[in-house]
């Protein structure tokens, strides 16, 4: 509990740092959201009085604690192209976001596991090589390509789902979940061929450790000294990659969302990014190293149960 | 009564190169309940692949067995795997070399202990951990509960074979084989585990198959000893027998490797100390969560090394022999003291052959790093002196293209000396330069050391915790326990008159002591 309280603080330090230089980045990269949201046309006194408004005259640390102040509380401010709280428009979006990942994240597991295990106990048999060749070609493919084959075979070909016909979670939760099935395929399969990779290597490199030894000397059944004794000690480098997995997703969503038409935070980011919204791409940035962080310290978490070894 | 173990005409080939190789030829091995027999050789010499094969715990495919192996009437090379796994950890119960390694690291202790039970017997688990709790305390590990909750890592190397031998025996089997159980251990330890194994063999009449390749331990624990060449049984016989009048060349080989001890003409100390320290401290922040804790690890140390002389120190591991040496070399920054070694007259050879030598390079390049960093010299001047430096140390010049793996772990340590020649130094600091090396090798590299002494007059800090080798090499010998150095004098004084308690003790473990060669 102590270890899991010393985490949170270490990422709470973190969390304010980031959140200094990304706000930092923003108002020191050119471009001017006022001019951006007058037009090129606009006077110089008029872009004077939106600056004001919009409290860009203000001294940079000024500005920088008065809205870290107001993110704290859950304000982000207002988004200067939607005209509406940027932590609302959002929250809108987060659950759709989440779902795609945890979703994919859920599928590599389920995909990359079974298989990895599957493979190394079966080791240099036909079917390994069969099974080698198969996450060679699925790692070759990136998500978006992954997303447009996915598109062509599972919605035009086989109709079991409609591309485009994106259905939100409020109006048919099961529709919804049922859409989100294909998107989250495609982002999952390049990295569950990776994580098998790391899986498969892991545990034939466990086969040859002395302890797998002193389990079969014990009488243990092959598939035993597997699962009860090499399982484990494989998981660890696995485990990491899991966290690094989930943290890469919001940005291979963003992707994917273009690709099945998805309304989720990729979209607004991308959107608000050309049209210097500043307030979202904030937010969202700050809500990406949020999603980071936790799930480095999840992974931290899971890492102190399965390695004793781990120093707290 | 009938035998416990036959076997006859053992042949084991490996079948993964195009040529079968045939690493056991004609294995004849018989032992009675409650015997134990020593198996003494080098390593490859084949001892290790025949005790596996009697353990059934030689099952790759690409593997040929061929003969007779009866576990009580029953032939184990034509069971199948679950006929053997009856056997296994219930019947015959093993021990490793490497400890460290043997356990599997994220399971408690008590797990693993109780595995054997879980798996031959349907005991209840408050039983299995009455029994775990027993073994653990038989094998006199005093904080048996604790340790049973304890994971490998936080025990040391000595508990965990403690560790390993109570999992081994918690099921009363009625052989034991050991592979090489004291090899990772240090000497006082050593003895130990060896005590230990005589108690198990007296008290629970257990068979004994016990493995090693120094020929002392095995004349301690055995009644019977095979020695094994090249994957034949070269002579066996009573200990008294192979002992007194060993019939082969290489038995006798073995015998003369026991580094013993007088044999070494003393040298005379001169007047100017070559390298020194003075009033040294060391100590080094070791983090605990929050709590900072500052473990001294020198205290108060002063030394001086005279030209010519081969200085020995002694300790066990974690005393802080090591530090010592980084210290005088200025790897690492005293707190206190003065140090006064000259880089590069002082050079260092490591403990570990294996992991010294960056595995990616050639031999050449790794030789001449030390000219090509501090020195002018041309490629054709730097590859002269390294050819001869190689030379020197009984290598030929055709290993300078070779890469670190594809030699032995002597030929290395025979580079990492050659390295430590090519700047010219004055003082070399061996630090464990022979314990990761088979008997035999040790004895070679020791040889060449002494060559490199005499001829070259190069003077040597040698580290070890081997009492035997360091009585044969050195001159003068400081003992250390706990970052202080406890007595130091004399090689024949501290042999022959030991004052402190601690040197007594070593020496005693060592099977030396007042009165000289055991």
């Amino acid at each position: 509990m102590k270890y899991v309280l010393k985490k949170l603080l270490s990422c709470i330090i973190t969390l304010f740092i980031v959140s200094f230089l990304v706000f930092a980045a923003f108002a020191l990269i050119p471009g001017d959201p006022a001019l951006s949201k007058l037009g090129t046309n606009a006077t110089q006194a008029a872009l004077d009085a939106m600056r004001h408004k919009m409290g860009l005259d203000r001294p940079f640390l000024v500005r920088y604690f008065t809205w870290l102040f107001d993110a704290v509380r859950g304000n982000f401010g207002n988004s200067y192209s939607y005209s509406m709280p940027v932590a609302s428009l959002i929250l809108d979006k987060i659950p759709i976001t989440l779902t795609l990942m945890v979703y994919s994240m859920i599928l590599m597991v389920v995909i990359s596991v079974p298989a990895g295990v599957y493979a190394s106990y079966k080791e240099d048999t036909p079917v390994d090589r069969v099974i080698q060749i198969a996450n060679q070609i699925v790692m070759a493919i990136p998500p978006f390509f992954s997303g447009i084959l996915i598109t062509l075979f599972f919605g035009i070909v086989l109709k079991l789902f409609t591309p485009g016909g994106f259905v939100s979670l409020n109006a048919n939760p099961l529709k919804f979940l049922g859409f989100m099935f294909f998107p989250a395929l495609a982002v999952a399969l390049p990295k569950s061929a990776m994580v098998f990779n790391l899986l498969y290597t892991s545990l034939n490199g466990e086969k040859k450790k002395d302890y797998v030894r002193t389990a079969y000397s014990r009488g243990n059944r092959s598939k035993t000294v597997f699962f009860s004794h090499m399982l484990k000690n494989a998981s660890i480098p696995t485990i990491t990659f899991l966290g690094m997995a989930f943290a890469d997703m919001i940005a291979g969503s963003i992707i994917i969302e273009q690709v099945f038409g998805i309304p989720g935070l990729g979209r607004i980011l991308l959107t608000s990014i050309q049209n210097r919204d500043y307030p979202v791409v904030t937010g969202i940035i700050m809500l990406i190293a949020v999603t980071v962080i936790i799930s480095n310290m999840i992974v931290d978490i899971i890492y102190k149960i399965v390695d004793p070894r781990v120093d707290a | 009564m009938s035998k416990l173990l036959h076997v006859e005409d053992l042949n084991i080939e490996f079948h993964d190169h195009l040529i079968p190789e045939t690493v056991v030829y004609d294995f004849d091995l018989d032992m009675e309940p409650g015997e134990i027999v020593g198996l003494v050789g080098e390593s490859g010499s084949g001892k290790s692949m025949s005790a596996l094969a009697v353990a059934g715990l030689l099952s790759r495919h690409d593997m040929k067995k061929r003969g007779v192996i009866e576990f009580e009437g029953k032939n184990i090379l034509s069971c199948s795997r679950s006929e053997l796994r009856e056997l296994q950890g219930d019947e015959i119960c093993m021990i490793f070399q490497e400890p460290l390694t043997s356990l599997n690291p994220v399971k408690k202790i008590g797990w693993q202990v109780e595995e054997g039970l879980k798996i031959h017997t349907d005991m209840s688990p408050e039983e299995r951990k009455k029994r775990a709790i027993k073994a653990l305390e038989d094998v006199e590990i005093e904080d048996a509960q604790r340790v049973y909750d304890s994971y490998p890592h936080e025990l040391s190397g000595g508990m965990r074979q403690r560790v390993m031998i109570a999992a081994a025996t918690i099921g009363n089997p009625k052989l034991l084989i050991a592979d090489e159980p004291t090899t990772a251990l240090d000497v006082t330890v050593q003895s130990q585990i060896v005590e230990l194994m005589k108690k198990i063999n007296r008290e629970k009449k257990t068979a004994i198959l016990f493995i090693s390749h120094d020929l002392s331990l095995v004349s301690a624990l055995c009644e019977r000893v095979l020695v094994m060449k090249g994957g034949y049984v070269v002579e066996s016989g009573s200990v008294k027998e192979i002992f007194e009048s060993p019939k082969e060349e290489y038995t006798r080989k073995l015998i003369d490797a026991i580094p013993k001890c007088g044999s070494t003409e003393d040298l005379v100390e001169n007047g100017e100390p070559l390298a020194g320290m003075k009033d040294i401290n060391v100590s080094f922040i070791k983090r605990k969560g929050k709590n900072k804790e500052k473990v001294h690890v020198l205290k108060d140390i002063s030394l001086d090394i005279y030209e010519g002389e081969i200085l020995g120190l002694v300790g066990e591991s974690g005393c802080g022999k090591s530090t010592l040496a980084k210290t005088l070399l200025g790897l690492i920054k005293p707190d206190t003291g003065h140090v006064s070694a000259k880089f590069p007259n002082t050079q260092m050879i490591f403990q570990d052959p294996y992991g010294s030598l960056n595995p990616s390079k050639t031999v050449g390049f790794i030789m001449e790093e030390p000219l090509r960093n501090l020195t002018d010299k041309t490629p054709e001047e730097r590859y002269a002196l390294s050819k001869e430096m190689i030379e020197k140390v009984g290598l030929s010049e055709e290993f300078l293209q070779r890469y670190p793996s594809e030699l032995s772990g002597g030929q290395r340590q025979r580079v990492c000396i050659a390295t430590a020649l090519m700047l010219g130094p004055k003082l070399i600091i061996a630090d464990e330069p022979v314990s990761a090396l088979d008997v035999t090798i040790q004895a070679e590299v020791l040889k060449l050391m002494m060559k490199l002494h005499m001829e070259m007059g190069i003077s040597f800090l040698f580290i070890s915790h081997d009492l035997r080798v360091v009585h044969q090499m050195c001159d003068r010998i400081m003992v250390m326990k706990d970052g202080e150095i406890v007595e130091s004098g004399d090689r024949v004084k501290i042999y022959e008159n030991p004052s402190h308690p601690y040197t007594k003790e070593l020496l005693k473990s060592a099977g030396l002591g007042p009165g000289g060669v055991k």
